[in-house]
């Protein structure tokens, strides 16, 4: 039997200035050619044991350090980070932050040049990487221009072209539209499968991975086991909505696709959608709104009523028009025709509506949550209560923590706070679900549903169909600058082959959350 | 904290560099002229870029030695993209919002990483704006100066921080103006009353260089204190809180250089 | 074929010399002439090629201020057409520049840079390239904080502004940091992808860009070729043929282009 490609001797591992171990005693081993993928709450360790994998942890971050890991026979404490770049492959969740030049041929070629491979060598390799990676066209591109799952798979390639077997990434589809996550996971899968590479993936998005897996690291508070995905999925209490369905009504294994599901599940009648309560009297009046973008038209004659209530999802690909839809009916972006109009005049940014925006970050800068909070309400003349807002988001244990310090959830959770501070009717949000943990998705969705309760208005652009499913009240979807649909999320969403929620695409039109599904089973 | 970017032999090299560099700008004072009054003053630029040569070589040499490595590298980019990226906006005769980076980066993380920064800043910023000119190589060496000097400065609390950094910005507004014309001084001005002249001694051609100075560019100058001043006034407490506690996440070495 | 841009650093430098070491018009005239042509022949399409432009104009703005300094003194036709002069071989070497500056290409520069220099030339290119998002990230931020219904004008504005700039910086640098460490960096001795070659075409341009500077050296050292011009008295400057066709050397890489290609 051949070495194991990665192996863990009772590691424990603290950072410097950590409190209690990030990784505490873990013993494993990953087989070659294994496709293994790490899940857990944020925090738990995920992205310490990554790191572990080629020496970052602990030769670049420091720390106390016990234990061994063994890297295709390397052990990590005697080598650094930059002499294990042959074995492993590390890719991490930003890939455009990590791009060293311009050119993806260039990028490609950095890592042989860091290690001397003589130039023939290296343009082999190079031409084998653009095709295994399916980039050949974008070779003499600059990688700013390039979309998010492109992106993603030159960052996949200039790791591997130094010749690693092993390969290691961090979040590679949060950041991704469905299609660039579904190419990324085409390309993991096929070095799984045709090129006999072990990957090992860290994901809180499990729809599409969780199926493609072997093997799932489940992490806790530091510690790991390792088991089937299904089994270590349900222990969890995580996964896609299939898998929270088959652990509402008692199915084992859980099922970790749709194709799982259907074989397990019983025909269920068509679901009658209620008529949508009445929405209140309408707070946005969108009328003839076009829109131009960069001097390319983004919006043609938009019609849009939305009134006090509602929480409308609003889809659609990229470069559909979603953001320039919501910043215009947030007044910054100027129309060049038509008009928007909320509560029955011009909207005021920060004072009738509030955007937040795609990159929470970008609005950041105070030393403490609580600060952050108190700066919206001294600028609008609020009262001096920073906790109200924050317990409603469920933050409020984070209030003296400085933000740039928290997970991302967490920080999206900050953002929309600061903003949901000023107190504005109507809230609306960019991609908030991007790259965030379950637990606070689940504390934005309480929220959205407690602002619509209060008479307030939400929208918020997505890709994740299943926040969409799970709390709007109504669907717009954009294509090209229209409106192609527009109704409640049942209808718009079963009807779509491409934003059918898994539970439509399991039981068909009209059923959308496990909830609904698990009551009418019982 | 600072960045262990050199040996304590690096550093040594990196001091004489900089003394060569003070000659380099500083020759018309100090270098003695003796072949009378001929206009031809031609052996004197080719000492002058004779010196810069080799300042540059030595340098880096030195330092690419592998003495950078990438969390260095990682911050000088990032920390040079905002000096690119503040070369241009809010340009108001002399000040430029660039030397801020500079402060306060120096400051945060020691001067050898400052002088680097302002050199390779000051290199890159000049690619961008397509603007590679004969100034160049004394532009970095004095914009790397102030991101020295910024790294020596006290940090006792935070109001000793500020207050001395902002004094520093203040001075150096003009010295790094003042030291910019000294390239250009003793070949553009001879036949004015400013002249240089080769057969005075130091003392007459100072008293020239700074009338010189005062006619051109004291206005343009003062702008660059003032507004170094005013942003480390308002920004260097946040930016340094930033700076360091970046440096904490990257544990980046603890050493006095 | 290329010019290898250490061949266009040796160009410009010899260029440089050239000016630097003569006041004589007649000579400078025909280096700015030379500059121009060579500009025009093998300039890279993109925004350097504005830089030309603007270091011509730059070039007549110093000559005009060094010739506007004379009043501050004794003003008469020799002082002034000794200022002129000097002017003029300000505005050669400015115009030489914006030659150099618009036939090379930016992140060319940086890569040739020899192994030594490796490290900052990488800093300077990685400078270039992430100065793009760095501005987009600032106007997103100044966007972002209108929609909180923060000011965004006036100084008490500018710590919002400029600390998620940074901050958001400093994590990109750590991933940065961490994605070169694992791929390498620093590893040992490193090899380059597409060498750039030293191709015939550079190797007589550098070889007659230095002959041109030979020239005018020797003539400097050797007081020959009337470099300097007398003012006092003011007296038409005389030319020497040998170092005119000197001057005329640094007019080959605009010569030595293929038949199409730049």
């Amino acid at each position: 039997m051949s070495d194991p490609a990665l192996r863990f001797d009772h590691v424990t591992f603290t950072y410097p200035e950590g409190a209690r171990p990030a990784l505490a005693d873990v013993d494993l081993q990953i087989a070659e050619g294994a496709f293994v993928l790490a899940v857990g709450p944020t925090g738990a360790g995920k992205s310490t044991f990554l790191r572990s994998t080629n020496g970052l942890v602990p030769q670049f971050t420091g720390g106390r350090f016990r234990g061994r890991v063994h890297v295709a026979g390397r052990d990590t404490t005697e080598h650094p980070p930059r002499a294990l770049a042959d074995v492993v492959a590390f890719v991490p969740q930003d890939a455009s932050a990590s791009f060293v030049l311009d050119r993806v041929e260039d990028e490609l070629a950095y890592g042989m040049e860091n290690l001397g491979v003589a130039p023939a060598h290296m343009r082999r390799r190079v031409e084998e990487m653009l095709d295994l990676l399916d980039i050949e066209p974008l070779r003499t591109r600059s990688v700013r221009t390039l979309s998010g799952g492109e992106q993603q798979r030159v960052a996949i390639a200039a790791a591997l072209t130094a010749g690693p077997r092993i390969l290691v990434l961090d979040e590679p589809t949060s950041q991704l539209d469905p299609q660039g996550a579904e190419d990324v996971i085409a390309a993991l899968q096929r070095l799984v499968h045709d090129h006999g590479a072990t990957v090992l993936v860290a994901e809180h998005r499990l729809d599409r991975v969780a199926g493609a897996v072997d093997v799932a690291l489940g992490f806790d508070r530091g510690s790991v086991r390792m088991g089937d995905p299904a089994e270590v999925i349900r222990r969890l209490a995580i996964g896609p909505p299939v898998a929270r369905l088959g652990r509402l009504v008692g199915w084992d294994p859980v099922p970790l696709t749709v194709r799982d599901a259907r074989a397990l599940a019983q025909t269920l009648p068509m679901r009658i959608v209620a008529d949508a309560p009445a929405a209140g009297e309408t707070r946005i009046s969108v009328r003839g709104l076009s829109a131009e973008h960069d001097g390319v038209p983004a919006l043609r004659r938009i019609d849009l009523r939305i009134g006090g209530g509602e929480i409308v999802a609003l889809m659609g690909r990229n470069g559909a028009g979603k953001t320039t839809l919501l910043r215009s009916i947030v007044g910054v972006h100027r129309p060049s025709a038509g008009d928007v109009l909320v509560d029955g005049r011009a909207p005021q940014p920060g004072v009738d509506v509030g955007l937040c925006p795609q990159e929470p970050e970008s609005i950041l800068f105070a030393d403490t949550v609580a600060d952050e909070v108190r700066s919206t309400l001294q600028a609008r003349e609020l009262p001096d209560d920073p906790d109200t807002i924050l317990i409603e988001l469920g933050i409020d244990d984070l209030a003296s923590r400085h933000p740039r310090d928290l997970s991302a959830g967490q920080r999206l959770l900050v953002a929309a706070a600061a903003i949901a501070a000023a107190r504005a009717p109507v809230l609306l949000l960019d991609e908030p679900t991007r790259g965030i943990d379950p637990d606070a998705k689940e504390r934005l969705t309480r929220f959205l549903r407690s602002h619509a309760a209060d008479g307030g208005v939400a929208v918020f652009a997505t890709h994740d169909v299943e926040l969409a499913a799970a709390v709007a009240t109504r669907v717009v979807m954009l294509a090209g600058g229209e409106v192609i649909a527009d109704g409640d999320p049942a209808t718009v969403l079963g009807d779509s082959r491409v934003f059918a929620p898994q539970m439509t695409r399991v039981f068909g039109p009209g059923w959308l959350t496990p909830e609904q599904v698990a009551e009418a089973m019982a | 904290m600072t960045i262990r970017t050199a040996s304590r032999l690096q550093t040594v090299v990196l001091v004489i560099a900089n003394i060569l560099g003070v000659l380099a700008f500083a020759w018309p004072f100090v270098l003695p002229y003796a072949t009378g009054a001929s206009r031809d003053r031609f052996d004197a630029p080719l000492i002058l870029i004779g010196l810069l040569v080799c300042i540059g070589t030595l340098l880096f040499v030195e330092l690419g030695r592998g003495g950078m490595g990438p969390k260095t590298v990682a911050l000088i980019g990032v920390l040079g993209a905002a000096m690119v990226a503040l070369r241009l906006p809010g340009f108001v005769a002399g000040f430029s919002a660039m030397f801020i980076v500079v402060l306060v980066a120096g400051n945060a993380f020691g001067p050898t990483f400052g002088f680097l920064l302002g050199a390779v800043g000051t290199f890159a910023s000049g690619l961008f704006i397509g603007g590679l000119g004969p100034w160049l190589p004394f532009q970095m060496v004095a914009v790397g100066w102030v991101g020295m000097g910024a790294g020596l400065l006290p940090k006792r609390s935070w109001g000793v921080r500020i207050g001395t950094l902002a004094a520093y910005g203040f001075v150096t507004g003009y010295l790094f103006g003042m030291v910019m014309n000294l390239w250009e001084w003793p070949f553009f001005t001879s036949g004015s009353a400013f002249a240089w002249d080769p057969a005075g001694g130091a003392a007459t051609n100072l008293n020239h260089y700074l009338a010189f100075y005062m006619t051109t560019s004291f206005v343009w100058d003062t702008f660059r204190a003032i507004g170094n001043l005013v942003l480390v006034v308002v920004l260097g407490r946040p930016l340094l809180g930033a700076l360091d506690r970046a440096a904490r996440r990257m544990r980046l070495e603890l050493t006095t250089v | 074929m290329n010019i290898h841009p250490a061949a266009w650093i040796a160009w410009a430098t010899c260029a440089g010399i050239v000016a630097f070491s003569t006041t004589n018009p007649f000579y400078l005239a025909l280096v700015i002439a030379i500059a121009w042509f060579v500009y025009a022949a093998c300039h890279v399409p993109g925004p350097t090629a504005r830089s030309f432009r603007v270091f011509l104009i730059a070039g007549l703005a110093a000559m005009a201020i060094r010739t506007a300094l004379v009043f501050f003194g004794t003003v008469d036709a020799n002082n002034v057409a000794f200022a002129a002069m000097e002017g003029m071989r300000l505005a050669t070497i400015l115009v030489v520049f914006g030659t150099f500056n618009a036939v090379t290409d930016p992140f060319g520069v940086v890569r040739m840079a020899p192994r030594r220099f490796h490290e900052p030339a990488l800093a300077a290119a990685l400078a270039l390239s992430i100065a793009p998002r760095t501005i987009a990230s600032a106007q997103r931020v100044r966007e972002a904080q209108t929609l909180r219904g923060l000011r965004t004008t006036g100084l008490r504005s500018l710590p919002a502004l400029a600390i998620p700039i940074l901050e958001t910086g400093m994590e990109d640098a750590v991933t940065l940091a961490e994605s070169m460490d694992a791929r390498g960096h620093g590893h040992g001795t490193r090899s380059r992808y597409r060498p750039q070659p030293w191709n015939r075409r550079s190797i007589l341009c550098t070889g007659a860009a230095l002959t041109a500077a030979g020239a005018f050296s020797a003539a400097a050292f050797t007081g020959v070729g009337g470099l300097h011009p007398s003012t006092f008295p003011l007296l038409w400057p005389e030319v020497s043929a040998g170092l005119l066709a000197a001057a005329g050397l640094l007019a080959v890489p605009g010569l030595s282009r293929s038949r199409g290609a730049p």
